[in-house]
């Protein structure tokens, strides 16, 4: 039965890629942009453009293009049928490769972040669901509107402001590491471990200390639609037959609390699963200003330099792994709500 | 346990306040989008200087809060060779104050045409798709599906960035972003309202399936995608901010408060606070205001 539901999402998720491949791949192509012009500047000989053009391959047809892209042609080029995503327009190295070099520095911050916001979000939802319409249950009603409508670029910048020039407690925002450390040998790509399995404490604590700041800002920003979540799906579960009967049969008021937050945490977890495919993208501007050189400043710099084979990839990465994400947090719902079977 | 209190005390039990009767949280919303609107339309012109001319003035701090009132007094008695900068002016020369209360004209504008456009598509196929049910309109969902999963800000980012970076596309771009939310929306509630009897009695009285789907059908199916809408708003215009503090956004010195917050990041690590913080509580507050608006109107809607 699971089995046959999880192939089922991923047959369904391969068809939504390849849509979306499709899709993207026109839409960029539909748009008034000149991207040989931009590689080699608006005052080229138009030998040299038509050249540039022939080398990216703008000379054929747009289908033949696409065809290629896709895979079917792999003796003019290796497509997504081989497994390539293709080769950067402004680099010349391969899209594949550039992604797994800056996608594991946002996986890294958005999970940090999630988690920390998680960790401050279930006390203070089940805080308002326990109280509710009394005070506190107000004013983290006020605190979660606000924190889920903020600019979160502005407020990292405030906290750099606050943290590095006046207090000094956080390090410059140039990176994951100061421009000084030379980085440990990538293995995973992941900065936390790659230090630790050079074995260099010293240089995780640097990572850590530089993470601080960027984690803080999203996780606050983050905790705005996840304390109202939580405090949402709290209160749906108090008042469940279930909490009603364990209320009647005399068990203690934390057991009951406890019961009611594993079954608020099931319908949680869709929710979860959306803002974490949103933050994949959104943590872009939060990137941005610490220079963490993740995904997103990647989308940035391939966006600018019209790089299409780049953002064709960018944006094909970040829906594949967010559809994955939807399906790991269904099973982990089925897992946490034993009232749910597929 | 509330479950079961109203069961055996009901109506009484617990006391509803009026619908009409608004909250302080909701006043604090709506003063700001008030405040907001008026600055859209007046901003520019209630400036002590031209938002888009630079002075002679570079990088200056704002005056303290003690200073203000002096200022101010000599401002009035004309004593001062020119008017003060109550924000400091940035490192270009322009005055903050008047570009910040400007802004709301470039932000505004945005932010409310590509909702109008995006609550227009949105409705028209989320009816079309909700009401007439059959192979076309199935795909018109799925391929709705398909645009929803993109992800908004870098999508938002390339059709700007590729189109030209004008306010009119991105416009278009933030309406393409946030039509599929507004077609869930209306499809969901058409869905629930063709099921409702009033639809059988306008068939039975011999109406057209367009008219009842246009005067029947519709006006009851458009509160939800309104209320999103004053959300919407505060998020277009946090996307708006975004883009061009990535410079995917419009071009300078167009006043609008991201491409104000993004000339002043590079300042900010040696300390000059004042050329970023200004614009940026400027969209912290104006975008609270609409998720307040929001909030509140759709509270309002459920009580009913």
């Amino acid at each position: 039965m699971l089995l046959r539901y999880i192939t089922r999402r991923t047959l369904i998720g391969f068809v939504q890629l390849f849509c979306l491949v499709i899709a993207v791949f026109f839409l960029i192509r539909l748009l008034p942009a000149d991207p040989v012009s931009r590689l080699v500047g608006l005052n080229s000989s138009p030998e040299a453009y038509e050249q540039a053009a022939r080398q990216l391959g703008l000379h054929r047809s747009l289908f033949d293009q696409l065809g290629i892209y896709l895979g079917l042609n792999p003796e003019i080029a290796q497509g997504l049928l081989q497994g390539s995503l293709g080769t950067s327009w402004a680099t010349g190295s391969s899209v594949g490769s550039e992604i797994t070099t800056f996608l594991p520095v946002t996986l890294q911050l958005i999970t940090l972040a999630f988690i920390l916001a998680f960790v401050i979000s279930i006390p203070v939802g089940m805080l308002g669901a326990l109280n509710p319409g009394k005070a506190a249950d107000k004013g983290i009603f006020v605190y979660s509107l606000f924190a889920g409508s903020q600019p979160e670029f502005w407020w990292g910048l405030l906290f750099v402001y606050v943290f590095y020039f006046q207090l000094g407690w956080a390090p410059a925002p140039l990176g994951q590491l100061s421009p000084m450390t030379f980085p440990p040998e990538p293995v995973t790509g992941f900065m936390l471990i790659d230090t630790l399995i050079a074995g260099e404490p010293a240089k995780f604590f640097e990572a850590l200390h530089h993470l601080m700041m960027p984690v803080i800002t999203l996780a606050f920003i983050l905790s705005g639609p996840i304390i109202k979540m939580v405090r949402q799906n709290m209160v749906r579960a108090l008042q469940s037959d279930f909490v009603l009967y364990a209320n009647l049969i005399g068990l203690p008021g934390k057991r009951v609390a406890r019961y009611a937050l594993r079954a608020a945490m099931g319908p949680s977890m869709t929710l979860i699963g959306i803002l974490y495919g949103f933050m994949l993208s959104g943590a872009v501007l939060v990137e941005s200003v610490f220079s963490l050189g993740g995904i997103g400043q990647y989308a940035i710099r391939s966006v600018l330099a019209f790089d299409y084979p780049a953002i064709q990839g960018v944006v094909l990465v970040i829906t594949a792994i967010s559809l994955i994400v939807y399906l790991a947090l269904d099973l982990i719902h089925a897992a946490i709500d034993p009232r749910i079977a597929y | 346990m509330a479950a079961a209190t109203q069961e055996l005390m009901p109506e009484q039990a617990t006391y509803i306040p009026p619908a009409h009767r608004a909250d302080w949280l909701m006043r604090i919303g709506v003063s700001i989008v008030t405040l907001v609107i008026f600055l859209a339309i007046f901003g520019p012109y209630i400036g002590p200087y031209d938002p888009t001319r630079t002075t002679i003035r570079i990088a200056v701090p704002p005056p303290g809060f003690t200073e203000m009132p002096r200022l101010f007094w000599a401002w009035i008695d004309g004593t001062l060779d020119h008017p003060p900068h109550w924000m400091g002016t940035d490192a270009n020369g322009y005055d903050i104050f008047s570009r910040v209360i400007a802004a709301p004209r470039t932000d505004l504008k945005i932010a409310l045409l590509a909702n109008i456009l995006s609550l227009i598509a949105g409705i028209f196929f989320g009816l079309v798709a909700g009401y007439w049910r059959n192979w076309s309109t199935e795909l018109l969902i799925r391929v709705s599906d398909v645009l929803q999963s993109f992800p908004v800000f870098i999508m938002a980012m390339v059709l700007v960035a590729l189109a030209g970076r004008s306010a009119t596309n991105i416009i278009i771009a933030l309406a393409f972003v946030y039509t599929p939310i507004y077609l869930r929306l209306t499809r969901a509630e058409v869905l629930s309202q063709t099921s409702r009897g009033f639809v059988e009695a306008a068939r039975a009285m011999g109406n057209s399936e367009l008219s009842i789907a246009m005067r029947h059908v519709l006006p009851n199916s458009l509160t939800p995608a309104l209320i999103q809408s004053s959300v919407t708003i505060g998020f277009a215009i946090l996307l708006t901010a975004g883009l061009s503090f990535v410079g995917a956004g419009v071009r300078p010195p167009t006043p609008e408060w991201g491409l104000m917050i993004s000339t002043g990041a590079n300042q900010i690590v040696l300390g000059e606070w004042w050329p970023s913080v200004f614009p940026g509580l400027a969209i912290s507050l104006t975008v609270f205001g609409f998720a307040v608006l929001g909030n509140a109107l759709e509270r309002r809607y459920e009580r009913g």
